[in-house]
């Protein structure tokens, strides 16, 4: 639960308000990445987002057309920008087979199990075969441990979940919705990983 | 803005308007010349959706290239570029909509097939079997998103038929965010909204949904297909897809309840629909009858009168193959259509082919005396032999004159609006077929202008 608790924002490197929505081609300054999370119903999906996006604005701040989908830039050190359409997905087994249609022509995948859920780890790991089979070949990708917050109820161990993503190439990190741990490092992170136009 | 409504802009009149302005300008003379050839190299070619797609496609990128470098869009902001686009899309989209829209008998065939299915379906579906939880179940207020995805059909332009995706499902979005913050649960993301899309989309069952998602991926410019629109377009794309698959299994259903469900729902739906094409079929044949026959006898009318009860007889029979033990009555049947009338937006067009229905007496002449006799006797004829075949006890006509008078006034008051504009939009949309020269272009858009202001301004959901 709670990805609403409010904490005090942490928004060093983001950037509020600007952006070229109308048009402007993506140059090498400033990307425009689609983003999909992809994981079992229940393990924070959309509060990982929220809490991502949710910075910059004041909680009143209209939501236009819900959580499912958000969008968020964030700027790197380099000065240049990143632009993240970030895609939910429905969790649920029986939507499975509908994956597809959201993963293409995603240049990130962000696979995200609950730590106190090793059905959910399974799930992911079914995930990260699914990109491996059916996904872009230069898709980027993360495995995330949510729900870090709970480590009382941890049954996943770190070191499962830091193995499995070394085997598959992938990036690692556990966060917290809740508290907000880790989730601009993770975006961050996956920032810095995206292959660049080569013309700068 | 992070996430403006992408559509905001556009969806304004005045956008439109602003096209259409700038295309009357003696400048944009060549503009309005290659637009109108494109438009007829269409009608030189058989249907053939993905070059026609390619077609259309690289034509709009072409000329909004085009329009960047002319002057007439000097000094114009990107958005007024955008919107020039857009009002193209929607100018070349709409005159080529009959030609291109379900323009292939496979496309229309999974159009019928899906609206089949649904039907079966939606008779027995509920919330739990999508995964939708409790405190996000609200049947009522999705009949509000239900109203949404309805309007589809009454659109041409592909950005049109889009925003009503949007708007059904920015209506979800809401009632999901209302319902969690009541609740106390997290905001909603996918795991909540696309069970609610698709427990909406079947119950609303809009016609035509597969020619109508075919229509916009094909015919949406692909550069404006991006962010929100691109997102929840392919929520409706899925909610599709996993529509046509429902199966036992993606239920959770036991198999042989699944096919129970099915069944039954079959019956109900045969039983209705076979009762009802005894009802609905033959008044078309009828306005064929009277509209080729200039003078229609007593003799014509028992023609009709052996027809229809040849239809009737087939009709039992027919009936009693159904599973379903109890045949409805017409009040039923009545009833039943009322309430799909009243469903419909465009309702009062079900009744144009009736000209004396919303007449006022004083419209009448002596001359129509004889007519709406004919049309009286006509209507007794069909009621008496429609009450025998289904084998019940005709149910008087109300034969009150004073009676019938008021209601007819009540009615027409109420009504005759509405049909006049259905009349005065459907007049539109022929004219937009035929237009030769210049002159008739410009007033051409000017109609079109009027007409494209209703269905806009309904269309945008008020922040």
């Amino acid at each position: 639960m709670g990805c609403s608790s409010s904490l005090p924002d942490r928004n060093s490197g983001r950037l509020g308000g600007l952006n070229a929505e109308n048009g402007g081609a993506p140059d090498a300054k400033n990307l425009r990445v689609k983003l999909v999370l992809l994981g079992d119903s229940g393990v924070g999906k959309s509060c990982i987002v929220l809490r991502f996006v949710r910075g910059q604005f004041d909680p009143t701040s209209k939501v236009t057309v819900g959580a499912s989908f958000l969008s968020q830039t964030i700027a790197l050190q380099d000065s240049t920008t990143v632009k993240f359409e970030i895609w939910d997905t429905a969790g649920q087994e029986r939507y499975a087979a509908l994956a597809p249609l959201y993963y293409r022509g995603a240049a990130v995948a962000v696979v995200v199990y609950d730590i106190t859920s090793p059905e959910s780890f399974n799930k992911a790991q079914y995930w990260v075969k699914e990109l491996q089979k059916h996904g872009s070949p230069d898709i980027v990708m993360a495995l995330v441990g949510n729900k870090a917050d709970l480590h009382e109820n941890r049954e996943v161990p770190v070191q499962d979940g830091i193995d499995y993503a070394e085997k598959n190439g992938m990036f690692f990190i556990e966060t917290s919705a809740k508290t907000a741990d880790n989730i601009n490092q993770l975006f961050e992170e996956i920032a810095k990983r995206l292959p660049r136009p080569s013309s700068s | 803005m992070e996430n403006a409504d992408p559509f905001a802009s556009s969806t304004a009149p005045l956008t439109w308007h602003d096209f259409l302005e700038r295309m009357r300008q003696p400048s944009a003379a060549d503009f309005v010349k290659a637009i109108k050839s494109f438009i007829v190299s269409f009608s030189n070619n058989a249907p053939d959706p993905e070059r026609d797609s390619a077609a259309v496609q690289e034509f709009l990128a072409n000329m909004e290239m085009a329009f960047r470098a002319h002057p007439l869009w000097a000094g114009c902001s990107e958005e007024e570029l955008e919107s020039a686009g857009e009002g193209l899309e929607k100018y070349v989209m709409t005159k080529l909509y009959t030609r291109v829209f379900a323009s292939v008998p496979d496309d229309s065939k999974l159009d019928e097939q899906l609206f089949e299915k649904i039907g079966l379906v939606q008779q027995f579906i509920r919330p739990e079997q999508l995964d939708i939880k409790t405190t996000f179940q609200n049947e009522t207020s999705w009949l509000l998103a239900q109203k949404e995805l309805q309007k589809i059909n009454m659109y041409k332009a592909p950005r049109d038929k889009l925003v009503c995706i949007l708007n059904c499902c920015k209506v979800i979005n809401n009632l999901l965010l209302n319902a969690s913050i009541a609740s106390n649960e997290d905001p909603p993301g996918a795991d909540e909204f696309l069970p609610v899309l698709i427990y909406v989309t079947l119950k609303a069952n809009p016609p035509q949904l597969h020619s109508n998602l075919l229509y916009i991926l094909r015919y949406r410019r692909q550069s404006r297909m991006v962010a929100e629109a691109a997102y929840f377009f392919t929520n409706m794309l899925s909610a599709e897809s996993f529509i046509s698959n429902i199966n036992a299994e993606s239920l959770s259903m036991d198999e042989r309840e699944f096919e129970m469900n099915m069944e039954s729902a079959r019956a109900l739906l045969s039983g209705l629909s076979s009762d009802l094409d005894g009802v609905l079929k033959e008044p078309q044949q009828k306005s064929l009858y009277s509209t080729k026959e200039k003078d229609p006898s007593i003799g014509s009318d028992l023609s009709l009168l052996s027809s229809e009860a040849t239809s009737g007889a087939k009709l039992e029979p027919h009936a009693k193959d159904q599973l379903i033990t109890k045949v409805p009555s017409i009040s039923d049947l009545e009833n039943k259509g009322a309430a799909m009338l009243l469903k419909e937006d465009q309702a009062s067009l079900a009744f144009r082919e009736y000209p004396y229905l919303y007449a006022n007496v004083g419209d009448l002449t002596v001359n129509d005396v004889e007519d709406l006799l004919n049309h009286y006797k006509q209507l007794v004829f069909k009621h008496v032999c429609l009450s025998k075949g289904l084998g019940v006890p005709a149910p008087p006509l109300p034969l009150s004159i004073s009676q019938t008078q008021a209601q007819k006034h009540a009615e027409t008051m109420k009504d005759s609006a509405d049909t006049r504009a259905a009349e005065v939009k459907d007049n539109t949309l022929n004219d937009i077929g035929s237009t030769n020269d210049v002159s008739n272009q410009v007033s051409l858009f000017e109609v079109e202008t009027s007409e494209s202001k209703l269905p806009q301004e309904e269309a945008v959901v008020p922040q």
